[in-house]
C-alpha cells in the first residue's frame, strides 16, 4: 500500500511516498522540487555578485550561504589575510541566525505536532531579536551582504556592541523562561535527560509527550556523523555513534541527481552520513546528548535535544565573542588581486548541518558553482537497499507512529535542498 | 497583527493545509503573493495559474510580496523558465493578469521590510489611504529612496570619491556600485530591526526594490568617463555635472578625517 503525504512548513515543501507494508513503513521516497536553478544564475557573473545571489538562497539560512560563498572566494586566494575581529564578528552572526532558526523549528515544526495549543510568541521575539543583533553588525537581516573578500564591510562602535549585548541577554532569559530552566547550569551539560524531564519548561513537557506515546526511540538512523565545519564552538570530524574516527575529506563527498526529486544525492565514499546538530554533539562529546543518545540511539529524541542544546551553547558563544572583541581593529584588509584563474571552497556549519560551497573562477567571472547543502545529506532519495539518513530513520515505523515528526526532526529546508 | 487571521501561511501555524489551499478550499479576503511566476509553477500537483484565477477573484486585494512577486527578480534570470511578476517583467507590463490590476499592491524588496508590509496590511484593512505608483507600490514607503537618512550622505552631497569596506567614513557610490540614489525603498527611514541598514553598515544598496533588480556587477560604479553611469533619481547629468564641478573645486579638510580620531 502507498500514501502520498505533502510534508509543509519545511522551508517549501517535500512530497514523501510512503510504501506500507503489514502496518509499517517498509520504505519512503522523498522527493523536492521548486529548484530556482542558482548554479546556473550565477555562472557568468562577475564573482562578487554571488555574495548578493547567495543569501537569497534562503530566507532562514541565507547568512550561512553569505559566509560559504565569502569563504571559497577567500580559498580562491593563496595568501590572503582576514583580520581577527572581522572573522569573529563573522562568527557572532552566523550564530544569530542559527540560534534564530533552531527556536522558530522548536516552536513552529515540532511543538504543534506534540500539541494542539501552541503559543508560538516567543519564537517571534527571538527571531526579531536575533535579526536586530544582525542588523547592528552587518546592516540588515535577511540578506545582507557584509562579508566581503578581506574582511567585513561594517565597523561597529561600542554603542553597537552593547545594544547587542543586551539582546543576547534577552535571549537567554527567553531560554530560561520559556524551553527550560536548569537552574545555573548549561542545558548541554547537563548529565541525565531524566533529570531535565522534572524540571519546568516546554522542554521537559515536549520530552514527557515523547516518552508517555513511546516514541524515544524512533528514527533511529545509520549512526554514523559527519561534520565539516570547524570554529571554536563546533569539531570537525567523522563517526560511528560516538566513536570518532578522523576527519572528512571534501575529495571523497559525492552529489548526483537521482530521478523523481530536484534534490541532488548527498554521499561520503559512497554512504549516508547524518550532518547537523546531533553530529555536531556527536564530535563535542556533549554530556546531555551523550545520555540520551547511550539509552535511545540516534532516534527523534537525541536528534530534537540535540538541536535544543544548541541555543545556548550559541548564546554563550555569540556573547563571549562580542565581549572579547578587539573593537579598535580593523575591520577589513584589502586583499592581493583576484587571480585570473581560480577556484575556492567555503565550509560553514549552517544550522541544518555542513554547508559546502565551490567556485570556478576565470578572469574574474564564475565559472562554476557549486552547492551542497546539509538538508541534502540528510534528507537524499536513496534505494531500499540503500536508504538515505531520513529513509532508515522511517524504515519500519508503524504507519501511525509519529513519522511527520521523525521527518522534521532532521530540520528541513527544502528551498536549500533544491537551490 | 491582531485584525488578521493567517487562512494559510507557509510557515506560521493556519487554518488550511497548502493542500487544501490548492483544492479551492479556502476562503480569503487578502492574497499574497511571494515568488516567482513561471508557466510550469505547481503547487500540490495544480497549476499555480488555477490558484491564481480562483483566489484572485474572491480576494478583496491582492499583494505581491517581495520583488520576484512583483518583477521577476533574481530566479527570473534563469532563462530557460521565463519567469516573471504577477503585472509586471521587469519593468515591462504584461497582460495576463490585468484583471486583477486595479486590486493588486506591489511590495518589492529582497526581502520585503517587514514593516512595510504590515504597514499596508493594516491600511487596507483600516481604510487609510494608499496612494501608489505606476507600479502600484505604496508611496509611504517607496516615494523615499534608500538614499535619504544614510548616514554617508555628506561624502556623497560634497562628491568625495575614495572608499574603503570597513570604515566608518566615505560614500560607496563612486566606486562600489550603490544604487541608493537611484533606489525606492525606506531602508535608512524605517531601518532594518530599526537599527540599522546596510548602507549604513558599508554595503553598496544593490537596488532590490527596483524592476531590473538584480543587475550584473553590482559592487562596481559603472562609469562613463570617469563619471557615474546612473544618475540620481531625476537629477539630470547637467546639474550633477555642475554641482560635482563646484563641490571638487574645494577640498573640506573634515571630510579627509577619520571620525573617530581624536583632534590633535
Amino acid at each position: 500500500m502507498k500514501r502520498i503525504e505533502l510534508i509543509e512548513k519545511v522551508e517549501g515543501e517535500a512530497k514523501v511516498t510512503y510504501h506500507i507494508s503489514g502496518g509499517e513503513v517498509e520504505f519512503a521516497e522523498i522527493s523536492f522540487f521548486g529548484s530556482r536553478h542558482i548554479e546556473s544564475i550565477l555562472k557568468g557573473r562577475p564573482y562578487m555578485d554571488a555574495l548578493t545571489i547567495n543569501p537569497r538562497i534562503c530566507g532562514i539560512c541565507g547568512h550561512a550561504h553569505l559566509i560559504a560563498t565569502v569563504r571559497a572566494l577567500e580559498d580562491c586566494h593563496k595568501d590572503i589575510s582576514i583580520p581577527a575581529k572581522a572573522l569573529e564578528i563573522r562568527e557572532t552572526t552566523l550564530s544569530m541566525e542559527m540560534i534564530q532558526n533552531h527556536v522558530k523549528w522548536y516552536y513552529l515544526t515540532i511543538l504543534p505536532l506534540l500539541s494542539d495549543e501552541v503559543d508560538y510568541m516567543p519564537a517571534l521575539e527571538a527571531s526579531r531579536l536575533c535579526a536586530e543583533v544582525i542588523s547592528l553588525l552587518a546592516g540588515q537581516y535577511p540578506h545582507n551582504s557584509y562579508a566581503v573578500e578581506g574582511g567585513i564591510t561594517s565597523r561597529p562602535t561600542p554603542a553597537d556592541i552593547f545594544s547587542a549585548l543586551e539582546r543576547i541577554e534577552r535571549l537567554k532569559k527567553l531560554f530560561i523562561t520559556n524551553f527550560v530552566d536548569t537552574e545555573g547550569v548549561s542545558l548541554p551539560s547537563c548529565e541525565k535527560v531524566e533529570n531535565i524531564l522534572s524540571l519546568e519548561g516546554t522542554l521537559p513537557t515536549m520530552l514527557r509527550i515523547v516518552f508517555e506515546n513511546g516514541w524515544e526511540k524512533l528514527g533511529r538512523s545509520h549512526d554514523r556523523f559527519m561534520v565539516f565545519g570547524e570554529n571554536s564552538l563546533f569539531r570537525r570530524g567523522k563517526s560511528t555513534g560516538t566513536r570518532i574516527y578522523g576527519v572528512p575529506d571534501v575529495k571523497f563527498v559525492e552529489e548526483s541527481r537521482v530521478q523523481g526529486s530536484e534534490a541532488g544525492l548527498v554521499r561520503y565514499r559512497d554512504k549516508y552520513y547524518e550532518t547537523g546538530p546531533l553530529a555536531r554533539a556527536m564530535m563535542n562529546r556533549t554530556s546531555l546528548v551523550r545520555d540520551a543518545h547511550r539509552r535511545y540511539g540516534d532516534s527523534l529524541l537525541s536528534r530534537i535535544l540535540a538541536r535544543v542544546c544548541e541555543i545556548p551553547s550559541l548564546l554563550e558563544y555569540a556573547e563571549e565573542t562580542l565581549m572579547n572583541l578587539d573593537i579598535d581593529s580593523p575591520s577589513f584588509e584589502e586583499p592581493p588581486p583576484f587571480p585570473t584563474e581560480a577556484s575556492g571552497m567555503g565550509v560553514v556549519e549552517a544550522a541544518r548541518g555542513s554547508l559546502i560551497h565551490r567556485i570556478s573562477v576565470e578572469n574574474g567571472k564564475i565559472s562554476r558553482y557549486d552547492i551542497v547543502t546539509p538538508t541534502q545529506w540528510n534528507l537524499g532519495n536513496g534505494t531500499r537497499d540503500e536508504p538515505s539518513v531520513v529513509q532508515r530513520a522511517l524504515k519500519g515505523v508503524d504507519e501511525n507512529g509519529p513519522l511527520e515528526l521523525i521527518f522534521k526532526s532532521f530540520d528541513v529546508c527544502s528551498v536549500c535542498t533544491t537551490h | 497583527m491582531k485584525e488578521f487571521e493567517f487562512v494559510y501561511h507557509p510557515i506560521l501555524p493556519s487554518r488550511y493545509t497548502l493542500v487544501e489551499v490548492a483544492s479551492l478550499k479556502a476562503e480569503c479576503d487578502i492574497l499574497i503573493i511571494d515568488g516567482m511566476l513561471a508557466d510550469d509553477l505547481h503547487i500540490s500537483d495544480r497549476p499555480f495559474g488555477d490558484l491564481l484565477e480562483y483566489y484572485g477573484e474572491i480576494s478583496k486585494w491582492i499583494l505581491t510580496v517581495g520583488t520576484c512577486a512583483t518583477f521577476g527578480g533574481i530566479f527570473s534570470r534563469y532563462e530557460e523558465r521565463e519567469g516573471k511578476g504577477l503585472h509586471f517583467d521587469s519593468g515591462t507590463p504584461t497582460d495576463t493578469y490585468r484583471h486583477l490590476f486595479d486590486r493588486s499592491i506591489s511590495i518589492p524588496g529582497c526581502p520585503v521590510h517587514p514593516e512595510t508590509l504590515v504597514s499596508v496590511l493594516r491600511s487596507l484593512v483600516l481604510g487609510y489611504s494608499l496612494p501608489l505608483d505606476k507600479y502600484r507600490r505604496p508611496l509611504y514607503h517607496y516615494a523615499y529612496t534608500v538614499h535619504n537618512g544614510c548616514t554617508r550622505n555628506e561624502y556623497f552631497e560634497y562628491k568625495i570619491d575614495e572608499y574603503r569596506f570597513g570604515e566608518s567614513e566615505g560614500c560607496s557610490f563612486y566606486e562600489k556600485g550603490c544604487r541608493g540614489t537611484f533606489t525606492r525603498g525606506s531602508c535608512n527611514r524605517v531601518l532594518w530591526g530599526g537599527v540599522n541598514s546596510k548602507t549604513r553598515a558599508g554595503q553598496p544598496c544593490m537596488g532590490c526594490t527596483e524592476p531590473d533588480f538584480p543587475d550584473m556587477n553590482l559592487w562596481e560604479t559603472k562609469k562613463n568617463m570617469g563619471i557615474p553611469a546612473r544618475m540620481p533619481l531625476g537629477i539630470p547629468r547637467r546639474a550633477y555635472l555642475g554641482f560635482a564641478g563646484i563641490a571638487k573645486t574645494f577640498r573640506i579638510e573634515r571630510f579627509y578625517k577619520r571620525l573617530f580620531d581624536e583632534e590633535d
